[in-house]
């Protein structure tokens, strides 16, 4: 097992004075693959967007640390510098930027920041013919606008697309298996578990225990009213597959 | 009107009638009806509906000299010339022919690329030409018939087809107020294909008046792509009229970009006169500071099968303002028409302002016209998505401000125009396009 890389205590978040999150904990190591699962309106988005650094949520107490520092007071672009990804459930669209642009200067912003020499043309294309292939995007879609005008299954590619060119040391999910077809399904799980190694990990937020059939995870959770009500192996996943959530609000109401 | 407002431009109009005793009878004469027209008409104040959002009291407000003819240095035009640019160049330094800074290669047969000074001299017919398609009954226009002291004559014979652009570049530079009227009149023959670039740049401090009239005339199937390029200082009130006409089946695409002047306001008119014309009118608007733009824009569709397409956005941060009304008038008869406007706003800060107004008049069934305009701020799930890829915040909000004022410039099909407009911007929001 490797050495904690992402830790949440006790963790209380905010959108609109609302409070969404109510004292989430969660310790994911290096390596390591978790699934979090649960209803609508549980807080899992709100989870992805407070560890990527959205500034509409508001941390109220608690904090998140990443290889050992919180990174609270961290800006967006820093977290994802520092190797954090997070792809959208809604990838949003950005009319006029082509996506090949976009993504190279991402890349070197990121690769600037860590001291890296920046990607010259020539070696930006090599890479994204790589990942292109990896993820099976159509390269017809690189040129074009950031997600404009794409399939719902474009922009998940797509997001997976920009995992593979950023190769994040902490890849967070948010729903990226919603809405796609048996082999778009595939194409992500096959990109993911190429991914995987013993130095980066995984948070795969989720509604269906399908995609974890293609990406096997080492700790599944159920997030329920803003807090990590269960814990347990993948056959945690395969028992909500089979029973629902109410049980674990059942057990949760009598603990 | 007070008493000081009726004799505006008086002295103007005396001087340079003294110092133009050589011209045509004609001329002469077409100056006098035209200056007669403006005392009558007298400036628009914001009274007027179409001057609402305008306030020309700093044109009002003084005697305006004509400007003299001056000298500059090649080197000190260079921000103002299109790089790589294979280009056809008039250049006139505050309204009069700098035929030292032109560039004037042998030109193809049929193509005529020269100051209207010379054309006075060398061709008769031109009085059937000039001041012929734009209305007189506005009092700009009529201000420019009046006191023009040079301008462009650009006419391409039948057939000819001309890929090299035209560059007309209009600059003033200036140590006393002065006004500058500078004449553009652009012919195309049939199934002639021309680029025209018009820009219109200063140097030094001084406050200027430059009142521009171009007269745009697309003949049966001719072709136009027509470039305005706006790079005023901040100390100049530029007030601008295109008037465009367009013949059966011809096209005309004309770009208004504005990027600089302290006020500005450009009137388009485009005529569609016969069956099957087309014109495509877009415009950008890059404010800063307390920059002020307005940009009006007519088209009227007077015969059946015409389409014409216009797309105007405006960025205005800090204290600019930006007004765009735009107007569709399908006349009876015009059926078929296809007609679409669209006016796209960014705010970039609290304090810039928007005014938009598109309209449409149909007097005509089975049209098809749309209108749409939209006013807001940056998307912010879209700057947040790119932090989220590592770009800061500031470049996250250049990038996506460029794209949006690149959709105006990528429709530019005059490429070497298009491609400096866009490192212009790229260096406008900085840090853009490096490495």
């Amino acid at each position: 097992m490797g050495a904690p890389l992402l830790e949440i205590k006790d963790l209380h978040v905010a959108v609109d004075g609302t409070e969404i999150l109510h004292g989430l904990n969660l310790t994911v190591n290096a390596g390591e693959v978790h699934a979090i699962m649960g209803t609508n309106g549980s807080g899992k988005s709100t989870l992805t967007k407070v560890i990527a650094g959205h500034p509409d949520y508001e941390v109220t107490k608690g904090d998140v640390l990443y290889n050992g520092k919180s990174i609270l007071e961290e800006e967006p672009e820093d977290r994802a510098r520092a190797g954090i990804f997070l792809a959208f459930q809604y990838p949003v669209e950005v009319p006029g930027v082509s996506n090949m642009y976009f993504l190279r200067s991402a890349l070197n912003a990121q690769r600037k920041s860590r001291g890296e020499p920046e990607l010259s043309g020539a070696e930006f294309l090599e890479l994204v013919k790589e990942k292109a292939r990896l993820v099976d995007i159509d390269s017809g879609l690189l040129n074009r606008s950031v997600n404009e005008g794409f399939s719902g299954g474009e922009k998940k590619r797509n997001e997976i697309f920009q995992l593979a060119v950023l190769a994040p040391t902490l890849a967070i999910l948010d729903e990226t298996d919603s809405g796609l077809d048996i082999d778009a399904l595939k194409t992500v799980a096959d990109g993911v578990n190429s991914m995987r190694d013993a130095a980066r990990a995984f948070l795969l937020v989720t509604h269906y225990q399908r995609l974890l059939n293609y990406i096997e995870p080492d700790r599944v959770h159920v997030l329920l009213d803003g807090r990590i009500v269960k814990s347990g192996g993948k056959e945690l996943a395969l028992q909500l597959e089979d029973k629902g959530y109410a049980w674990i609000e059942q057990e949760t109401a009598t603990a | 009107m007070t008493a000081a407002m009726q004799n505006l431009f008086e002295h103007a109009y005396k001087a340079l009638r003294k110092a133009q005793p050589q011209e045509p009878g004609w001329l002469s004469e077409l100056r006098e009806e035209a200056f007669e027209n403006f005392r009558a008409l007298g400036l628009p104040t914001i009274k007027h509906e179409e001057w609402r959002w305008t306030n020309l009291k700093a044109i009002a407000a003084r005697d305006w000299q004509p400007a003299g003819p001056t000298h500059i240095d090649e080197a000190a035009l260079k921000p103002y010339l299109i790089p790589d640019a294979d280009e056809i160049r008039l250049v006139f330094v505050n309204g009069h022919f700098a035929e030292s800074l032109c560039k004037l290669p042998p030109l193809p047969e049929g193509l005529v690329v020269q100051p209207i000074s010379r054309v006075l001299e060398s061709d008769e017919s031109l009085h059937l030409k000039l001041a012929r398609y734009a209305e007189q009954t506005n009092p700009f226009t009529a201000l420019n018939t009046a006191l023009f002291t040079d301008g462009a004559y650009i006419r391409a014979g039948n057939s000819l087809t001309v890929e090299t652009p035209i560059h007309v570049l209009y600059v003033s530079t200036l140590d006393e107020p002065a006004e500058i009227s500078p004449r553009t009149l652009v012919l195309a023959g049939e199934n002639a294909e021309i680029r025209v670039v018009e820009s219109y740049a200063g140097l030094g401090s001084s406050a200027r008046f430059v009142n521009s009239v171009s007269e745009i005339v697309a003949k049966r199937n001719a072709k136009i792509r027509h470039v305005k390029l706006l790079r005023e200082t901040d100390a100049t009130s530029h007030v601008g009229w295109n008037e465009i006409n367009v013949e059966r089946d011809a096209e005309v695409t004309a770009h208004s970009i504005n990027l600089g002047a302290g006020l500005a306001r450009n009137d388009v008119h485009a005529l569609l006169a016969a069956e099957g014309a087309h014109c495509n009118l877009n415009g950008l608007v890059l404010g800063h500071g307390s920059q002020h733009f307005d940009n009006h824009v007519v088209v009227e569709h007077m015969l059946p099968h015409g389409t014409s397409n216009q797309l105007y956005r405006a960025v205005v941060d800090d204290k600019s303002r930006s007004v765009f009304a735009g107007k569709v008038i399908v006349r009876p008869g015009a059926f078929a028409t296809n007609a679409q406007q669209q006016n796209n706003n960014l705010l970039l800060s609290d304090d810039a302002k928007v005014d938009t107004k598109p309209q449409l008049e149909i007097y005509c069934d089975d049209v098809k016209c749309s209108h749409g305009a939209t006013s807001g701020q940056l998307d912010p799930n879209a700057v947040f998505f790119l932090r989220s890829r590592g770009l800061d915040e500031r470049a996250a909000r250049n990038l996506l401000t460029y794209a949006f004022a690149n959709d105006v410039i990528e429709h530019i099909r005059i490429d070497a125009v298009r491609t400096y407009l866009e490192t212009i911007m790229a260096e406008r929001f900085a840090g853009l396009l490096g490495g």
